[in-house]
């Protein structure tokens, strides 16, 4: 009998090891990043400069786009407001959604804010000079370029679609275009971040 | 009762013959409400219902100063993923197939708007067909 003692208080051992160990909390949808990366920039908005690293305490969801993009930004910033205004006010009150031009030469600091606050009066958008726009999207990776030229006002920009989300100074988060669009799972994401 | 059947039946038939003599039709679509005033995009779905191809040239509309049929890419450039879009020439719709134009892929994109558009309204494009087959189309304006 006691030969049975010793397996049977093993099994109950690594399982309760296992209990212990499994998994908790959140997987989350976007790709989390393993060594969240310091960020920060100062662009214009309509009512003068901001700084990314001035919205403290909350998750800032940042997007690059131009404002003579009827496809790419809208489809991302309209997945952006669903998730947003699945949120509590609470809970809104915690996130910023921030629109970035990536073609600040048409567009002022006003017609990206504009822009923005068409999707949602809550959203902001930030142009600036085209240095400061360089450096904001390469800090975070963002490729852009113009196409389709035939003059300084009839062009197209080609660009980096990344969602990205900044918390506490850091880039923690990030959805490509198509993941962006799954609204439940960028909510659930949202909440477990809060 | 009997009379409203014939005449339905008769409204189908109109409907039908219409169908047949164009061969293609639009099922759905929408113009999408403009997040800046002067331009935007339309996305369709065309059906082509005889045995020969149709291919859209061009589209017109009362409301923009252009329109261009557009394709939404993606891809790696200075290692980094990048989506634009250019204009194509013409969007073939085959013998019994079927063609969307749906956010990021092929869509329209109405240039210079002419006058601010309204969720729920109606905006009227003619779709040019090779051959000078004109297809008018009311879309709504939706945000979405
Ligand atoms: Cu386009």
């Amino acid at each position: 009998m006691r030969r049975w003692v010793f397996p049977a208080v093993l099994v109950l051992a690594l399982l309760g090891l296992g209990y212990l160990l499994r998994p908790k909390g959140h997987a989350f949808y976007g790709t989390r990043l393993l060594n969240p990366k310091p960020v920060d920039f100062t662009l214009e908005g309509p009512s003068g400069p901001v700084r990314l690293s001035e919205m403290p305490g909350k998750a800032v969801l940042l997007f690059f786009g131009f404002t003579r993009c009827p496809d790419v930004c809208p489809t991302t910033l309209l997945a952006l407001k669903r998730a947003y205004e699945r949120l509590t006010p609470e809970e809104r009150a915690r996130v910023q959604v921030v629109f970035v031009s990536v073609d600040p030469e048409r567009d002022t600091p006003e017609d990206a804010d504009r822009y923005a606050k068409a999707f949602n009066e809550a959203f902001i958008g930030l142009s600036g000079n085209l240095e400061a726009v360089r450096e904001a999207a390469q800090t975070f990776g963002v490729f852009y370029q113009k196409s389709q030229y035939r003059g300084p006002q009839d062009y197209l920009v080609d660009h980096t679609a990344t969602t990205f989300v900044v918390q506490d100074g850091k880039l923690v988060l990030l959805y490509s275009p198509d993941k962006v669009e799954a609204t439940d799972k960028v909510v659930a994401d949202l909440r477990a971040l809060l | 009762m009997r009379k409203l059947g014939w005449f339905l039946l008769g409204l189908l038939g109109v409907a039908l013959a219409q169908d047949a003599l164009v061969g293609v039709k639009v099922a759905g679509g929408w113009v999408r409400f403009p997040a800046r005033p002067d331009m935007t995009a339309a996305f369709l779905a065309l059906e082509n219902q005889s045995e020969k191809p149709f291919r859209l040239v061009g589209v017109k509309s009362e409301v923009a100063e252009r329109v261009e049929v557009h394709e939404t890419f993606q891809e790696m450039r200075d290692g980094k993923m990048v989506m634009g879009m250019r204009p194509v020439a013409s969007l073939e719709v085959p013998p019994g197939g079927r063609l969307e134009l749906r956010p990021g892929g092929y869509h329209l994109m109405l240039i210079g708007l002419k006058r601010p558009l309204q969720v729920g309204e109606k905006v009227k494009l003619v779709l040019v067909f090779q051959g000078g087959l004109r297809l008018p189309v009311d879309l709504p304006v939706e945000m979405r």
